[in-house]
Parts: structure tokens; C-alpha cells; sequence
């Protein structure tokens, strides 16, 4: 296509003009977003581990907990940690009552509260600091979080002694009725055939709706599911 | 299944014959007879005295002039389209802040769900983030932690698929017995999108991620502050024990963190601006409002990983990080919400998916589970997707009981509510894949039902 050696350096360097880096083989992802400090990032790295990897400092007694809790919480989850209006129980049944409800097939959705299920104390902090009271999430202090948290393992009947001043290392220390109630997923558990046919003996057994449309009329009182 | 005409319920001649000749000759057969039966449907409706006679009226949009363009500068459906909504259940939730909303899979076609339809599910409600003062920070186990504007996020190469995210709580409500009779209500915690984002992969490339690392976390920038652990190669349980393989080296691989849906920024109800999409697993681990990824050693066992999240069994323990969605399907028509109009040629029609990867069949009966037969799969069939399935039904009138059952590529079979039920009680509030029933009525009303000893 070229006539001369010339015009074509010249194209070469035309286009070295537009563009002096060629496509990337590899994906590159140079100048895009700013590295930034661990310090500058605390603010935001409220993350608490089970273990208790991330509590901060600070400190609260139960005694401290429970006028925040009464002012703050009690209108949802219940004076005594109960539950009120439908919003979640602090105190369900205990451990072993839910292996024995299970064991009859019994409901045990409604009953739990975070002695039945919750393995570790120091993610309840985590989740009151981050999320509680409902209507103001990440407003108790890191003081104040404590001192909730202590007073909501109380009435959960967990920490047993209203003397109790709950920090770092207490909650740490605090074992949780359901710690060793969880294993990790054991699926796929079922094993179903791809029959095609003959595939029941018996005619089908057909329950039907206890209520037709229940899911239509929305303000029937049927058990909530927990989810 | 290649055959179009075949009609169910199967006949039992044609279920026993092993004779190739004799049984191609009957599928031919079976297609002249389809042939036939919609001939001779439209000659039944001629005769139940419906020809029409009267001279058809003009149209009165004939004779208007419609809207200019830009009247509606983001279109909206038709007015009549109304009713096709996002539905809540008041009792469920003590409050529409930490609630759930279903999407009305009885109205849509395809695969994909319009945005302004896919379900929400908050733990805190749904905020308004300026994406000019939003930021993503991703750091913990890395050589250099980094912060991100939207802007930035838009410069790394794209990664975008269609997949579905389900709320795992899909159909807890029917775990005791039948409650919801509705498919928007048993079956409508799902919805699916074509995702628009940043590979996970990049993102820890960009960061340098070190070997350690053996999970990652999401944390959202809303009131919840909504944050799961997800498992990376190496990752273990609080208690030193391995997760299972699929989870560690599979899931992770496809994670992005998304800007887009259907083409458009993400709405305010599923994230809006970023959020993370973890494909395939329960989408409480899409965590919305993404502000902060870290890279750590150890899973959190948060919130949403201990009281939540984790499925009680019949021995009164849980289980704990049951991620993935294991395969489900539905028939969306017909269903309670979706009668029949008399008797006559109809389409069964439904939605099959798997967190593990394609659907690789699904089967419909309408005698309870006795016969099956194989439906069509529609293109296009993704990973982790919702895919679509077809099968030609002639409806004689009289009750059925219709039903899908979807086997996915790893060779895993939908299993029956009574397989669940006794493997895992029904206290497990999460993870009810099991086979769904419709019970037709001679009259075309269309109910919720549960078959005890399928
Ligand atoms: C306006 C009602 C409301 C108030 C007030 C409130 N909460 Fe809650 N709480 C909720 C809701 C709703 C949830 C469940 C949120 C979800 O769905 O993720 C919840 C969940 C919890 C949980 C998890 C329990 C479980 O079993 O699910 C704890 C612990 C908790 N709240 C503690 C507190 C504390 C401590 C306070 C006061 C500082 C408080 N809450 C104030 C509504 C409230």
C-alpha cells in the first residue's frame, strides 16, 4: 500500500502521536482508585470476629446497660427481652429445650432468642454496635455497646451476675449456650431418582390449604416465618 | 425433547413399547393427532356457539392521535399492567423495614426480571447513596489496601452474566403445611438479572491478596450494615473444620461487584450504586450499599451467620454456611394466581434454576408424580440462572396435579417435600427446594397443595 519507506515511519509515528501504549495482553489496572492507610480506613472497620478479633476498648456494667436498654430497646424486643410486637425475643428457649422441640418435629422458629441461637458474644456486640437501637443504627458508643450487650446477655440469662462489667476480654470469655450447636454445611444430603414412570404405588396423598388464600388475605394471623 | 406435539399424560402404550419402529411410528402419529386437536379445537370453539357474527368495531386508538415521544421520559408499562406488582405479606415481618417483598413470577415471561419488579429483601431499608461520594475500600489481608470511586470501579474490565439471586427463605412458609396459595408468594423470593460489574478476581489482583487469606467479607453502607462471609480456596469453620470444596474453590470465582442490571444503574431497592453479587449462593450474600471488602483468615460467624442464615435440624443442632441454592423449579403456569380458561391445548410453563451450575433437564407430571415426562428447555440456558421450560398439555377438564422436577448438571434431583422433611424436619426455615404441587380444579381454579407420600 505504501509508496516509500518514508511515509511509512511517518504513519508509525503518527500513531505514536495518538496512542503510546499499546493494548495489554493482561488486563492492567494502572491509576485506578488510590491505595489508602489502615488508620484512615478505622472508622469504618467495625467488624468484629467471633472470637472477639476486633472488639475495641472500652467498657459497661449491666447496671449501665439497662436504662439504655429500657429506653431504647425494650419497646421492641420487650421489657424482660421478650419480644413485643412481633420484633425479635433476647430470651427463647434454651438449648436443650429447642433440641427437644426439634426432636418432635415442634416448632422452634418462634422461640429463639440469642440463648438458643447465637454462637459467640462478641458478634452480638458487633451486631448492636452496627445495627441497634433499630430506629438509629451506629448510634451507642463503643462504652454504651458494651454496656447493652451486657445487660441483653443478662436477661438472656447468659451472664448470670448483674455485676458484671462486660469488656474485650469478658466477652471473649463469655461462653455462648449454642456455640457448639452449629456444624457447616453437610449438602447435597438428598438423593432423589429421576424416575419417569410407575413411580408411586399408592395414590397421592394431597394435603390442601388449611385456609384457602391465605396469601392473598395478608392480615390473617398464621405463624410468621423466621427468616 | 425434540418433539413438539407430544400431549400428556402419556399414553401407557407408548410408555411400555420398546419397538424403535413402532415408536417413532406412534410419535408421528402423536404429531398428526396434535395436528388435529388444535383443528379441532378451533372447530369446538365454532360450535359452542361463539362465531363471531356482528361486524367488528373500529378501535378508538384509530382514531386518536397517541403521546409524543418523551412524554414519558422513563417508560412505565401499560396502565393496564397494574396489578403486576411486588406483593408483601403483612404478618411475616413485624415491619416493612426488615422485611421482604416478592416478585409476581405468575406475570413475567423469559428469564429476566424488570428491575423495577425484583424482589427486595432489607434488614434495615433501602437508602439513597450519592455514587459521587460513595466509595469502596478493599483491604485486610493485601499488600496495598485501596479505596475506589464508582468511576474507578467503571474503568476495570467488565464482567457480566445473567444470574438469578433467591433469597434462601424461598418457600419457608411451607415447610408445615401449605400456606401461601400463590406462586408470588411460594416461590417469588427470586428474581434474575443480567449483572454488570468488576471480577472479584481483578479486584484482588488490583490489591494483591495475600496467600492467607481464606474468606473474604462484604459490609454494606446502610442502616443494617449488612456483612457475610464468603469462602475463599483454604477456608475453614470456626471450629478448624474445611468447607466444602465447591463452596472454597467454585464460588468465589464468578463473585463481582456490580453496578449494573438489565442494562441500567442498579436500583435503589437492590443496591444502588454497587453491590456484591455472589452467584449461585443464598443472596443475603450479595451484600447491597457495598462500602468495604476485607480479606480475611476467618469467617466473622456475624449476625446473619449464627442466629440467622443457619437451618435448624431434626436433632435440634444447625447448620451453618449453607451457601449454595440447590436446584428448584416451579410451574408458573398454570398456578393459583393463573387459572385455567376451559378445557383444551395449553402450555405448561415453568422456571428451573441451580446454584451449581446449568439445569440439565426438567420433568413435568400432572398425575401427582406417577408419570413424568421430559419438557423443552428454552434458550438460552446459563449457569446459575433461571431457565426457562415448556411442555404442550392437553387439559381434558378433569382435577390434575401438576408438577415440575429439575435434575442439574451435577446429577442432583429435586427432591420430593417428604425427602426433606425427613432428612431435615421442619424447623430449617431455609433451603425448601422440594418439588412443588398445583392442584387443578375441574372448574380451572388452581390451588397450593403438598403431596405427603410423594
Ligand atoms: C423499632 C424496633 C427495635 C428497637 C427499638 C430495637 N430493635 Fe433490635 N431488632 C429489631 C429488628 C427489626 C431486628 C431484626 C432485624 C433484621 O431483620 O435483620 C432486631 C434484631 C435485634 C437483635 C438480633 C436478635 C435476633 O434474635 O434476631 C438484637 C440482639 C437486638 N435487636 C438488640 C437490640 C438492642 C440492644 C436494642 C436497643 C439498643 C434494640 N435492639 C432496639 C427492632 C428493634
Amino acid at each position: 500500500m505504501f509508496k516509500s519507506k518514508i511515509s511509512k515511519t511517518a504513519l508509525a509515528a503518527g500513531l505514536m502521536a495518538f496512542s503510546s501504549m499499546s493494548f495489554a495482553g493482561d488486563a492492567a489496572f494502572n491509576g485506578i482508585g488510590k491505595t489508602i492507610d489502615e488508620k484512615a480506613i478505622a472508622p469504618w472497620a467495625i467488624s468484629v470476629h467471633f472470637d472477639g478479633d476486633g472488639l475495641p476498648a472500652g467498657k459497661g456494667s449491666v447496671a449501665q446497660g439497662e436504662p439504655i436498654y429500657q429506653a431504647k430497646c425494650a419497646m421492641c424486643h420487650g421489657e424482660f427481652g421478650e419480644g413485643a410486637k412481633g420484633y425479635p425475643k433476647m430470651l427463647g428457649e434454651t438449648v436443650e429445650q429447642i433440641h427437644a422441640l426439634a426432636a418432635k418435629d415442634e416448632d422452634t422458629v418462634g422461640v429463639r432468642g440469642i440463648n438458643s441461637l447465637w454462637g459467640h458474644a462478641p458478634t452480638l456486640y458487633d451486631y448492636i454496635r452496627r445495627a441497634m437501637p433499630f430506629f438509629a443504627p451506629q448510634s451507642l458508643g463503643n462504652d454504651e455497646a458494651y454496656a447493652t450487650t451486657c445487660y441483653v446477655l443478662y436477661i438472656a440469662e447468659i451472664i448470670k451476675d448483674d455485676k458484671t462489667v462486660c469488656d474485650a476480654s469478658v466477652l471473649k470469655a463469655t461462653k455462648m449456650p449454642s456455640q457448639d450447636n452449629f456444624y457447616t454445611d453437610p449438602r447435597p444430603d438428598i438423593k432423589n431418582a429421576r424416575c419417569m414412570n410407575d413411580c408411586m404405588k399408592e395414590a397421592p396423598v394431597v394435603k390442601e390449604m388449611a385456609v384457602v388464600g391465605v396469601g392473598k388475605d395478608a392480615s390473617s394471623g398464621k405463624t410468621a416465618a423466621d427468616h | 425433547m425434540s418433539e413438539k406435539n407430544i400431549t400428556m399424560p402419556v399414553s401407557a402404550d407408548e410408555q411400555v413399547n420398546s419397538n424403535q419402529t413402532r415408536r417413532s411410528f406412534l410419535r408421528k402419529s402423536v404429531a398428526v393427532a396434535g395436528g388435529a386437536v388444535i383443528a379441532a379445537a378451533a372447530a369446538g370453539r365454532a360450535s359452542a356457539g361463539a362465531q363471531v357474527t356482528e361486524p367488528l368495531a373500529i378501535p378508538p386508538t384509530n382514531k386518536i392521535l397517541g403521546r409524543g415521544v418523551v412524554s414519558v421520559p422513563y417508560g412505565l408499562p401499560s396502565k393496564y399492567e397494574a396489578h403486576v406488582v411486588r406483593r408483601n405479606v403483612e404478618w411475616l415481618t413485624p415491619d416493612t423495614i426488615a422485611s421482604i417483598s416478592f416478585t409476581p413470577l405468575q406475570d413475567l415471561e423469559g428469564i429476566i426480571t424488570p428491575n423495577g419488579l425484583h424482589f427486595e429483601r432489607y434488614h434495615g431499608g433501602a437508602v439513597d447513596i450519592d455514587p459521587s461520594t460513595h466509595r469502596l475500600v478493599v483491604h485486610g489481608l493485601v499488600d496495598k489496601p485501596m479505596i475506589f470511586t464508582i468511576e474507578d470501579l467503571k474503568r476495570f474490565p467488565q464482567k457480566a452474566a445473567f444470574w438469578f439471586l433467591e433469597c434462601p427463605a424461598n418457600g419457608a412458609m411451607e415447610w408445615r403445611g401449605v400456606q401461601m396459595d400463590s406462586l408470588q408468594f411460594t416461590h417469588g423470593m427470586i428474581s434474575c438479572s443480567e449483572w454488570i460489574g468488576v471480577s472479584l478476581l481483578d479486584l484482588m489482583k488490583a490489591v494483591g491478596v495475600k496467600k492467607e487469606a481464606t474468606w473474604f467479607y462484604g459490609e454494606g453502607a446502610d442502616g443494617a450494615a449488612l456483612q457475610r462471609s464468603v469462602p475463599l480456596p483454604g477456608a475453614k469453620d470456626q471450629f478448624g473444620k474445611p468447607l466444602p470444596e465447591f463452596d472454597t474453590n467454585e464460588i468465589y470465582k464468578d463473585v463481582i461487584v456490580a453496578y449494573a442490571q438489565n442494562g441500567e444503574a442498579l436500583r435503589p431497592e437492590n443496591g444502588y450504586p454497587i453491590r456484591l453479587i455472589v452467584p449461585g449462593c443464598e443472596a443475603n450474600l450479595s451484600v447491597k450499599y457495598l462500602r468495604r471488602i476485607k480479606f480475611v483468615d476467618k469467617p466473622l460467624v456475624t449476625y446473619q451467620e449464627t442466629r440467622h442464615y443457619t437451618d435448624g435440624m431434626p436433632d435440634g443442632r444447625f447448620r451453618q454456611y449453607t451457601l449454595v441454592n440447590e436446584a428448584n423449579s416451579v410451574v408458573t403456569f398454570p398456578c393459583p394466581d393463573k387459572k385455567m380458561s376451559g378445557k383444551g391445548s395449553y402450555e405448561i410453563r415453568g422456571l428451573a434454576w441451580t446454584g451449581r451450575g446449568k439445569v440439565k433437564a426438567v420433568d413435568v407430571s400432572v398425575d401427582g408424580g406417577k408419570t413424568w415426562k421430559e419438557a423443552k428447555l428454552l434458550d438460552p440456558v446459563f449457569s446459575k440462572c433461571l431457565t426457562r421450560f415448556t411442555l404442550p398439555w392437553e387439559w381434558d377438564g378433569k382435577e390434575a396435579l401438576v408438577m415440575s422436577r429439575v435434575t442439574d448438571e451435577t446429577g442432583y434431583v429435586q427432591p420430593t417435600l417428604r425427602q426433606l422433611r425427613e432428612q431435615r424436619g421442619s424447623n430449617s426455615i431455609y433451603h425448601k427446594n422440594s418439588i412443588q404441587t398445583w392442584k387443578v380444579l375441574p372448574n380451572g381454579e388452581v390451588h397450593n397443595v403438598q403431596i405427603e407420600n410423594l
